[in-house]
């Protein structure tokens, strides 16, 4: 069973019919103030209807809404980046590996290059031999280089003999 | 942690890449040594091992003796010594030292006679043999090795 209130909010908003909506205006005391209530209720659920809807964004101001948007994520990412530097740690350790690998190349082949060069200050070399021409006219000097055991041998011929007594310490 | 390592790896390939070589003082043995070949050779000198070898193979002898001596610690590469035995005397002036070795000049004398004088740069990793004179069966050698 309705009470008077439910059927007054359904009559106006005109979901009463048939019987229940005669016996209904039957019992209203005064059906033209009613009928004027009624209608200024109408009126007032139209206006609020028409004014108080969302209203649709146009398109100037769409794309103006995206461009702020874009412009406050841009400053935000930039004063990110303006906070951090370029030498993060991987980047750091990335570095100095190469560093590392490159002062090892370079040493490689400074130290290949520098190899052919060294061969020939490897063994002791003979600058020049004299023998005295009074006392061993007719010696010579050889030099002999024994690659093996790195030794070099000044080897003289003709040197004048001498006495075993000579071996004495 | 990270950039503690980074910089710690950079510091020591600067370190290794900028040091110079450390040279430490280096000691020459000159010795003049009799070569012959005996029944029943003596061991061979000790400063004499490392070209035992070449010294049999070249010189075809089995007993080398040491019979004059000296051991000079180069520090300047500028010193002059004396190597002597009863009649021989080997003197060595050394004239300047190069990143291979030392100039040396070397005379061996008899007594006050000048037999035989050469110049040479003595390679820190190869001695030098010097074919002295002719003594009784046997023969003189010269020798000088950086220690």
């Amino acid at each position: 069973m309705k009470t008077f209130e439910e059927k007054w909010t359904a009559w106006v908003d005109g979901q009463l019919s048939g019987r229940e909506l005669s016996e209904f205006e039957a019992s209203l005391p005064d059906k033209a103030a009613a009928e004027a209530e009624k209608a200024g209720a109408v009126k007032l659920g139209e206006l609020l209807k028409r004014e108080l809807s969302v209203r649709p964004l146009t398109n100037e101001e769409f794309f103006s809404h995206q461009l702020r948007e874009n412009i406050a994520r841009l400053r935000e990412a930039g004063a990110r980046e303006g906070r951090s530097t370029w030498w993060t740690i991987p980047r750091l350790l990335w570095t100095g590996a190469a560093s590392l690998a490159v002062f090892l190349v370079f040493t490689v082949v400074v130290m290949h290059e520098k190899n052919p060069a060294e061969e020939s200050q490897y063994l002791t070399q003979i600058l020049n031999a004299r023998v005295d021409p009074v006392v061993s006219p007719n010696a010579t000097v050889s030099i002999f280089e024994v690659k093996q055991d790195r030794v070099t041998v000044l080897w003289t011929e003709g040197l004048q003999s001498l006495p075993a007594d000579y071996a004495a310490k | 942690m990270g950039r503690t390592l980074a910089f710690s790896l950079f510091l020591i390939g600067l370190t290794m890449g900028t040091t110079p070589v450390l040279r430490a003082a280096e000691t020459v043995w000159s010795g003049l040594v009799i070569a012959e070949n005996v029944a029943q050779p003596q061991r061979i000198p000790p400063e004499l091992i490392r070209i035992e070898g070449s010294l049999k193979k070249f010189f075809g002898y089995n007993q080398f003796q040491v019979i004059g001596q000296s051991q000079k610690t180069l520090k300047t590469g500028q010193e002059d010594w004396l190597a002597t035995s009863k009649f021989f005397g080997l003197h060595v002036d050394a004239r300047g030292e190069t990143e291979a070795g030392y100039v040396l000049n070397l005379k061996l004398y008899k007594e006050k006679e000048l037999l035989l004088e050469t110049d040479t740069k003595l390679s820190k990793r190869s001695p030098l043999v010097i074919k002295g004179p002719q003594i009784g069966g046997g023969q003189l050698l010269l020798v000088l090795v950086v220690q």
